[in-house]
């Protein structure tokens, strides 16, 4: 090696090194095929799901 | 101060590149004998912070020759990256495996020196069991380095509890073009035992090279794949 290495750190370099190995994942919207067949389920259940009994109203 | 930082971080990035490219050929036994010393453009901290990044893969050729480093050379710079950069209190779980793989492989591929090498920092797995697959994915395609055989046992162990969760985030990935946890997932996967035959691999990995070659850490990762466990060629 050319010179002797320096162990002096930058505060802004031991943060890439943080950032580079715990970097997030990318912004953005992804569903779970079984999730949305659940809530479509679920949803079409409510529709066609006779309506709620209602007490008659005594005139 | 804003632009030293910028500089230091496509420094950074750029250095990480050339040294997976430099494991990534010693793999493939395109450049003869290794030393991570004689991959290493630079000599300063920039160079001890790619070691860092890249963690156990630094010292995979060794791995794959089942020979130790010739010379001290490897051993003075590793030794350097893990003082220089230990995590830190608020450090996340990623770096604190990442810094601990670095350790055990030093320990098993480098000679040791006098002092011996740091502690391995106790390091939390309850997340393996708990986190929803797809932070499951990402977490592990981030521990990827620890795939080298041998290393990080019990993770592997809980890990392939959840092999099918893997292959789920392995598609997920590929799907979304993420090339880099793609690779990282496929390579865990290519140690696990129980992969289903359904997956793909083989073929979801040279895919994955094929899109993925302008990153080196994907070449690296899938090379890795390939060479350690057989899967993708």
């Amino acid at each position: 090696m050319a010179s002797q290495l320096t162990a002096p750190v930058g505060a802004a370099l031991a943060a890439e090194v943080e950032d580079l190995l715990g970097s997030a994942e990318p912004e953005g919207i992804y569903r779970d095929t079984r999730e949305c067949t659940g809530i479509l389920l679920l949803a079409g259940l409510l529709l066609l799901s006779p309506p709620t009994p209602r007490p008659k109203s005594v005139r | 101060m804003a632009e030293q930082a910028q500089q230091e971080s496509t420094s950074l990035s750029a250095v990480v590149a050339d040294v997976a490219t430099g494991v990534a050929l010693a793999l493939e036994g395109e450049c003869g004998s290794y030393a991570l010393s004689g991959v290493l453009a630079q000599d300063d901290a920039v160079a001890l912070a790619a070691i860092r990044v890249l963690g156990a893969d630094v010292l995979a050729p060794y791995a794959l020759h089942g020979g130790a480093a010739r010379g001290g050379a490897d051993e003075t710079v590793v030794r350097k990256a893990l003082a220089a950069y230990p995590p830190r209190a608020d450090a996340s779980e990623v770096s604190v495996w990442t810094y601990r793989g670095l350790v055990e492989a030093s320990r098993a591929y480098l000679p040791g020196g006098p002092g011996g090498w740091p502690p391995e920092p106790p390091a939390e797995s309850e997340w393996v069991r708990t986190e929803p697959w797809p932070r499951l994915a990402h977490r592990a395609s981030q521990l990827a380095a620890l795939s080298l055989p041998g290393l990080a046992p019990g993770l592997a162990a809980d890990l392939a509890v959840r092999t099918e969760d893997l292959a789920r985030g392995f598609v997920r990935a590929v799907r979304r073009r993420d090339w880099l946890q793609a690779a990282g997932l496929g390579r865990w996967l290519a140690r696990l035992p129980d992969v289903p035959e359904t997956l793909g691999l083989d073929a979801g990995l040279r895919y994955v090279r094929r899109m993925g070659d302008s990153d080196a850490r994907v070449t690296l990762q899938v090379t890795a794949a390939r060479r350690f466990h057989g899967r993708g060629a």
